[in-house]
């Protein structure tokens, strides 16, 4: 039995707030709510919850604003709420660190699906460890380090290496990764798979411009490299 | 212009096929006046000087003529030798008119004695007959004509040089003497040869004249023409701020004066059109974004609603039933809507992928529970660069109308196509070809040209069902912003039912480039930041492949 997840819903309308507040209870979640970003962000340093639901529209600082200040310090899960599904608003979304996105209006068997993806993205599963150069994985402890410092990875940045590690040097499409990170059933929007490579590889990559460990497989998708 | 029935009208289009611009036909035209002009002055002239030049001379040698015929073969006695005739000739030539005579008259001895002044120059077979009759005619003497001969005359050629034949017989008691001149014209006619030559050059230098001065008028008229040409085309452009500058106040002043007002009521006309059709749009924007948020708060209670459903009161749970699926139904339209105004606005953009087509057909399918109700025809491992979320949106839009009208099996099927018009970047050639046929009863062939207009309706008496009636026109925005196109036509005789074709292009990425770079006014409205993923990861992608080898 998993622990019961603890969000933290940020959400300015009351009544979207109150709705999915109740849904979100309902599918056996622990829930919080604040109405500000300003709010949330004192919520996430008293309460410590496991993953945070943010709208993108908010008074005072944005969502994006909010979800780049936690990720300044903070590695956990955050879903991005936006009501508008204007691209532009899904890649900044993205690149302020956001590990996936739901669009308004959304239906609450949605967002339980993915809040319940984002979290077992952070379960172990096996008990071996892998290097890659100066990068080692460790599968039993849940952590990466390079040049034996601990890296800060979001659980959807640790699963995406997991993934690719466990089949080095093979090529995983947008779409494979889609479902085997994001557990998107089908059609995934491969921006989240490019935008969460870019940020992997800020983190991982000696010259992140010039990526030697996740290359980019022109027509295919990504791989691990083990360098030579 | 060209099918006028009056002759100008044919005769002008007929100038301009063989005299394709406008400058050459001012030149020929010009030409053609300064050519008559100057030929018919110098005709004129020519002709007038020559008859001048032509009748002194042949009055003064002709006066002379007749004076020494008095003075000398009039005085001739009656019975005379050839000898004193041939005197008398030469006496008559030795005048300051320069001419020769053969004189003709009976001898005492009976016998015609024709002596000339030369004879080796003027004898008598030089004289043409009809002068000789002429001459020798007698005329009978009355009021109006005095003497019975009369003095005539005749231009005539010998051996290519012109001379001036005159002949008379002298008035008295018969036999009389015949007397004949011969003058020649050539010196005349090196005058009027010469001045031939310089009526000749002359008229040249006027047509060269002209035509220099047909080059300079067609350049002064065709500079602003052309400056008017290319303002037109910028203008037509789409660059409606092109004005031309106005100088002067002859006609082609007032044209460019012409030109600037449409330029500008244009241009404001078409800014007044946008700003209005910005505002509908804008308002349909925020209409149904405004329509988001109270619908995510209704959404999600509804869920909580329908879970509860067993748990209701019999009485009230149809209408919580009626609340869930009309919450779903409008959840849906809205959803269409917000689609239907990013096309409008131009904010729509392509995520590419490489997918494989024949998993994201079952992808749709089996996410949608048609499994059963669909037959698929694909080969797997097509390849395509397209969007796999609006292919989706395509499919679904596509499988979801001909279940509803035509009913199962549909049957789908997946083909690659050479394109023929191909302008083939690597790939870029070849076509998807995916045709969704049902089992129905077909589309009328009234409603076949609207299927893809929003909201329509195949009759007014027909309820719409299910369906925010935008499904098919998505599906054709979604098509286009591809590149592809999606046509709908009924089965051939012998089959039933409708088929859709949808045609993408097998490799998007061009189209997504272009629409990039083309789209850049769209991109106002499609407010901050303006990073763009597809360019970055496309950028490092490249970068990456660089690096990879």
């Amino acid at each position: 039995m998993a622990r019961v997840p603890f969000l933290l819903l940020i959400e300015d309308d009351d009544a979207v707030r109150t709705a999915l507040e109740m849904g979100l209870t309902r599918q056996g979640h622990r829930v919080v709510t604040a109405a500000s970003g300003e709010d949330g962000l004192k919520l996430l340093r008293e309460q410590r919850p496991d993953l945070i639901v943010l709208d993108v529209m908010l008074p005072g600082i944005d969502g994006f604003e909010v979800c780049r200040r936690i990720r300044r310090t903070d590695q956990l899960p955050i879903i991005l709420l936006t009501a508008r599904s204007d691209d532009i608003d899904v890649v900044v979304g993205l690149e302020s660190g956001a590990d996936d996105y739901v669009v308004k209006p959304v239906q609450g068997r949605v967002l339980d699906a993915r809040i319940r993806a984002v979290m077992r993205r952070g379960e172990r599963e096996s008990n071996d460890s892998a290097t890659f150069g100066s990068l080692v994985i460790d599968r039993s402890a849940m952590t990466v380090t390079k040049n034996g410092e601990d890296l800060q990875l979001t659980p959807t940045e640790l699963r995406l290496l997991l993934e690719l590690s466990r089949r080095p040097g093979q090529a995983l499409s947008r779409q494979q990764l889609l479902r085997l990170v994001w557990e998107h059933d089908y059609l995934g929007d491969s921006r989240l798979v490019d935008a969460c490579v870019q940020r992997l590889r800020a983190k991982v990559e000696d010259v992140p411009s010039s990526p030697t460990l996740i290359r980019t497989v022109r027509g295919v998708g990504y791989r691990l490299d083990v360098p030579q | 212009m060209t099918d006028a029935p009056s002759t100008g009208g044919r005769l002008s289009t007929r100038l301009a096929g063989v005299l394709p611009t406008l400058r050459l036909r001012l030149v020929v035209v010009f030409a053609l006046v300064a050519l008559t002009a100057a030929v018919s002055a110098s005709g004129i002239a020519y002709w007038l000087n020559r008859d001048a030049v032509l009748t002194r001379a042949q009055n003064a040698s002709l006066n002379d003529f007749r004076k020494a015929m008095e003075d000398n073969a009039g005085n001739l006695p009656r019975k005379l030798s050839c000898q004193e005739l041939r005197e008398a000739a030469a006496k008559m030539a030795r005048s300051s008119q320069n001419y020769q005579v053969l004189l003709i008259d009976r001898a005492e001895d009976g016998k015609t004695c024709a002596t000339a002044s030369n004879e080796d120059d003027f004898t008598l077979a030089d004289v043409p007959p009809q002068l000789r009759k002429a001459v020798a005619k007698k005329r009978t003497v009355d009021e109006k004509n005095k003497h019975p001969y009369h003095l005539y005359w005749q231009r005539i050629t010998l051996d290519g040089d012109p001379y001036l034949v005159g002949g008379a017989k002298v008035v008295g008691d018969e036999p009389t003497p015949t007397g004949y001149l011969l003058k020649s014209l050539g010196p005349e006619r090196d005058d009027l040869n010469s001045l031939a030559w310089s009526l000749g050059i002359a008229t040249a230098l006027a047509l060269i004249g002209a035509m220099l001065l047909a080059q300079a008028a067609a350049t002064t008229v065709l500079r602003p023409v052309r400056r008017l040409g290319d303002a037109a085309r910028r203008l037509g452009e789409g660059k409606l701020e092109t004005r031309l500058r106005v100088s002067g106040t002859d006609e082609l002043a007032q044209l460019s004066r012409t030109f600037n007002d449409a330029a500008a009521s244009l241009e404001q006309r078409v800014a007044e059109l946008s700003a209005r059709e910005a505002s509908s749009r804008r308002f349909v924007a925020d209409m149904s974004h405004e329509l988001r948020t109270p619908m995510t708060a209704i959404s999600a209670v509804t869920e909580v609603l329908e879970e509860e459903q067993e748990n209701l009161d019999p009485m009230i749970a149809p209408a919580v039933q009626l609340v869930v699926s009309e919450t779903r139904r409008l959840n849906d339209l809205v959803e269409n809507l917000m689609e239907v105004t990013r096309f409008d606005a131009g904010t729509a953009k392509l995520v590419l992928d490489d997918v494989d087509v024949a998993d994201q057909v079952t992808a749709c399918i089996d996410a949608r529970a048609w499994l059963d109700a669909v037959e698929l025809d694909a080969d797997r491992g097509i390849m395509a660069q397209l969007d796999p979320r609006r292919l989706d949106v395509i499919l679904a839009n596509l499988i979801g109308n001909a279940l509803k009208h035509g009913g199962s099996p549909v049957r789908v099927s997946v083909r690659t196509r050479r394109r023929e018009d191909g302008a083939g970047v690597a790939g870029g050639g070849d076509e998807l070809v995916i045709e969704v046929a049902d089992q129905g009863p077909g589309i009328p062939e009234d409603v076949l040209p609207h299927v893809f207009d929003r909201f329509y309706k195949a009759s007014a008496s027909r309820p719409r069902s299910e369906g925010s009636g935008l499904g098919l026109s998505i599906a054709m925005e979604n098509a286009h912003i591809h590149g592809g196109e999606i046509t709908a036509h009924n089965a051939p005789d012998g089959e039933r039912g409708a088929v859709f074709t949808l045609r993408l292009p097998r490799d998007a990425r061009r189209i997504a480039e272009e629409r990039e770079s083309g789209d850049g006014h769209a991109d106002e409205h499609a407010d901050e930041g303006g990073s763009d993923p597809g360019g970055d990861a496309r950028r490092s992608d490249g970068r990456d492949q660089e690096g990879g080898r």
